[in-house]
C-alpha cells in the first residue's frame, strides 16, 4: 500500500460525495455515503495506489479554501447547515475569480510578471487577503472569512508540500469553478433581463382619473 | 557522477534513472546503477507516475549529490513536475525523491535539464523550463534543504526554454537558453542581481536547431559553450568559447561530427561500419559487447526506411575543483560518452 496523505482521502471523498446524485437519499444515509466513499477511496488498488492517490496525480493537492468550500457543500448536503444567500454566494465567486484571474495567466507565462512569486515572501499578500477578508467579515459572509482566514493560517503552519502563499488560497478548480458559476449566473441573468425587457408592460389607460 | 536516463526509447514505462561514478584517478568509470526508478517515485509521492526523465546530478559545495528529475503524472512533457533527492554519501545511499511544488497549476509544467548553482549563501539557483502553453525559462531559489524559496522568470512567451546558467561573479550570471523554434540562434540573457531580474533575451551568433546547449567559465574567464552550432539537425556538436559579453565566439574543436559534413543519413550498411569505428576508437576494444547489443536495436534509434543518422546531443558541462572540464552527452541516442579536457588542451586548440 502507498500512503497518501490525509487531505488527498478526504478531497476524494467529498468531490465523489458531492458529484454522487444522493438528493433522494435520506439524509442520515448520506452520512453513510460520505463515510463509504472515504474507505472505498483509500483501498489499495492493485499497484498499491488507491483511488484517492490516482485523483491526487490528475488534481495535486487542493488548496486549503477548496477544502473548506467542499466540506460547507457537503454540510449543506447533509443538512448540518442551512444554504447561503445568493449575495454571499456572489461575494465568494467574486473573489475566487479575480484572485484566479490575477494568479494563473501570469503564472503560465504571459508577460515577464510572475504573480506566483508573490506568495513565497507574502507579506504584501497577506496583507491584500487581510482587507479582503475584512470586507467579507463586514459584509457578513462567514464562509468567505473561515476560508480565508483558515488558509492563512495552515500557511503560516505550513502544513502543505508548497511553500507558497496561493497554494494554501487557490487552485485551478477553484478559479475555474468560480469564473464557471459567474459567467453563467451572469448570463442567465441577462437573459432573464432582456426577456423582462422585450415583454410588453401594461399601459395605464390615458384616460383614466 | 553522472546521472542519465534510460530504457527503451524516450518516455517509455520502462526509462529509469540511472548514473555512474568516474574515478579520476584511473580515469574508468563504474559500473552502470539504477538511482530511481517510475515505482520508487509513485511510492515515494503518492501519485501514479507514467514517466521520468532529464535526470540533472550536482555536488554542492557542503558535500552533498543532489539528483534533481522530472516525472509526468498526466499527459506528455508538458505534464512534468521536478523531484528532488540528496545523498550525503557521495551517491551510495539516496533519500526518498520529493516532489517541488512550482507552478499553482496542479504543479504541472515545470522542467530541469541544466547544471543549478550553488549560492554563497547555501541557497541552488535551479534552472527550469515550462512548456504548458507557454515556452519560457525560470531560476528557481531553494533553501539548503531543498525546499524552493522563490522563482524568478528568465524570460516570457514560447520562444525559449532549457537554460544554462554560468555565474560570473556574486551577483552577474548569463543565461543561454534553446531557442524553441525552427531555424534560429542560441539565446542570452543576462542578471545582474542572483537571478532575480533578467534583460530580456537577444540572439547571439551561434545557431541553435532547438537543441540544448551547456556552459561553463573557463580559467581565463571566457564561456565555453557545447552546442549543436547548426541550421537543423544534432549532427555536429562543438565546443565553442565565446567573451563574457557574448559578441565573439571562436571554435575551440568539433567534439564529435556525422561523417557527412552536411549530416546526410547513411545506408544502414554503411553506417554500422562508420559506428563500429566511431564507438571503438572513442571506448577501445573493451566494450565490444556494448557495441554489439546496440547494432541490434539500431533500427528502433537512429535509422528510418533503411537510412540512419548520427547524433550528439543534450550535453551537460562541468568544471571540477581540479580545473578540469567534463562534458557528458548523449551518443546516438543510445550511449552516454565523456570527454574530459584542461585548460592546456584548450589553448592548444586555440
Amino acid at each position: 500500500m502507498i500512503p497518501i496523505s490525509v487531505q488527498s482521502c478526504l478531497s476524494f471523498a467529498l468531490l465523489v460525495f458531492l458529484l454522487l446524485p444522493s438528493g433522494r437519499l435520506p439524509q442520515r444515509y448520506r452520512a453513510l455515503l460520505l463515510i463509504g466513499v472515504l474507505l472505498v477511496g483509500m483501498v489499495p488498488l492493485p499497484g498499491g495506489l488507491s483511488l484517492a492517490g490516482y485523483l491526487r496525480g490528475l488534481t495535486d493537492e487542493l488548496s486549503i479554501t477548496a477544502m473548506l468550500w467542499l466540506l460547507a457543500g457537503a454540510a449543506l448536503r447533509l443538512g448540518w447547515t442551512g444554504g447561503r444567500s445568493a449575495s454571499a454566494t456572489w461575494q465568494l465567486w467574486s473573489v475566487f475569480a479575480v484572485l484566479g484571474v490575477v494568479l494563473y495567466p501570469a503564472s503560465m507565462g504571459v508577460g515577464m510578471l510572475d504573480t506566483y512569486s508573490w506568495g513565497y515572501s507574502p507579506r504584501s499578500l497577506i496583507v491584500l487577503i487581510g482587507a479582503l477578508t475584512l470586507a467579507l467579515l463586514l459584509l457578513g459572509n462567514w464562509l468567505g472569512v473561515f476560508m480565508l482566514t483558515l488558509a492563512t493560517l495552515a500557511f503560516t503552519l505550513d502544513i502543505k508540500a508548497s511553500e507558497n502563499y496561493w497554494d494554501y488560497l487557490i487552485d485551478p478548480f477553484v478559479a475555474l469553478f468560480a469564473i464557471a458559476m459567474l459567467l453563467g449566473n451572469a448570463v442567465g441573468a441577462m437573459r432573464r433581463w432582456r426577456r423582462g425587457a422585450l415583454t410588453p408592460v401594461p399601459q395605464l389607460d390615458d384616460g383614466l382619473d | 557522477m553522472a546521472a542519465w536516463f534510460a530504457g527503451s526509447r524516450e518516455g517509455a514505462a520502462d526509462v529509469d534513472i540511472r548514473g555512474a561514478r568516474f574515478d579520476a584517478v584511473t580515469g574508468t568509470w563504474g559500473e552502470e546503477r539504477v538511482l530511481v526508478t517510475r515505482e520508487m517515485t509513485r511510492r515515494a509521492i503518492g501519485k501514479p507516475i507514467r514517466k521520468l526523465g532529464n535526470p540533472v546530478i550536482a555536488f554542492s559545495p557542503d558535500e552533498r549529490l543532489w539528483l534533481f528529475y522530472v516525472s509526468v503524472s498526466v499527459g506528455g512533457w508538458a505534464g512534468s513536475a521536478v523531484n528532488a533527492m540528496v545523498s550525503d554519501d557521495l551517491g551510495v545511499t539516496w533519500s526518498k525523491p520529493r516532489q517541488l511544488v512550482t507552478t499553482p497549476f496542479v504543479n504541472i509544467s515545470t522542467l530541469v535539464r541544466s547544471a543549478p548553482v550553488f549560492h554563497e549563501d547555501g541557497s541552488i539557483g535551479v534552472p527550469v523550463y515550462h512548456e504548458f502553453l507557454g515556452k519560457f525559462p525560470e531560476y528557481l531559489y531553494l533553501d539548503a534543504q531543498g525546499r524552493v524559496v522563490d522563482k524568478f522568470r528568465i524570460a516570457d512567451g514560447t520562444n525559449s526554454l532549457q537554460p544554462t546558467v554560468v555565474p560570473l561573479d556574486g551577483k552577474r550570471a548569463v543565461a543561454l537558453l534553446r531557442h524553441a523554434g525552427r531555424e534560429g540562434h542560441v539565446l542570452a540573457t543576462v542578471t545582474e542581481d542572483a537571478g532575480r531580474t533578467w534583460q530580456p533575451e537577444w540572439p547571439v551568433a551561434p545557431w541553435n536547431p532547438n537543441t540544448s546547449l551547456a556552459a561553463v567559465r573557463s580559467g581565463s574567464g571566457s564561456l565555453l559553450v557545447a552546442q549543436n552550432n547548426l541550421l537543423d539537425g544534432r549532427f555536429n556538436l562543438s565546443l565553442d568559447e565565446a567573451t563574457n559579453n557574448l559578441t565573439e565566439w571562436s571554435l575551440v574543436a568539433s567534439l564529435d561530427a556525422s561523417p557527412d559534413p552536411d549530416g546526410k543519413p547513411f545506408p544502414r550498411v554503411r553506417y554500422e561500419e562508420l559506428m563500429r569505428k566511431k564507438f571503438l576508437d572513442s571506448s577501445g576494444t573493451s566494450r565490444q559487447q556494448l557495441l554489439t547489443g546496440y547494432l541490434r536495436e539500431i533500427d528502433q534509434r537512429m535509422c528510418h526506411d533503411g537510412m540512419c543518422d548520427f547524433e550528439y546531443e543534450y550535453p551537460y558541462m562541468i568544471r571540477a575543483t581540479d580545473g578540469r572540464y567534463h562534458l557528458v552527452y548523449a551518443w546516438n541516442n543510445s550511449f552516454i560518452k565523456h570527454v574530459a579536457f584542461n585548460d592546456a588542451w584548450l589553448e592548444a586548440q586555440l
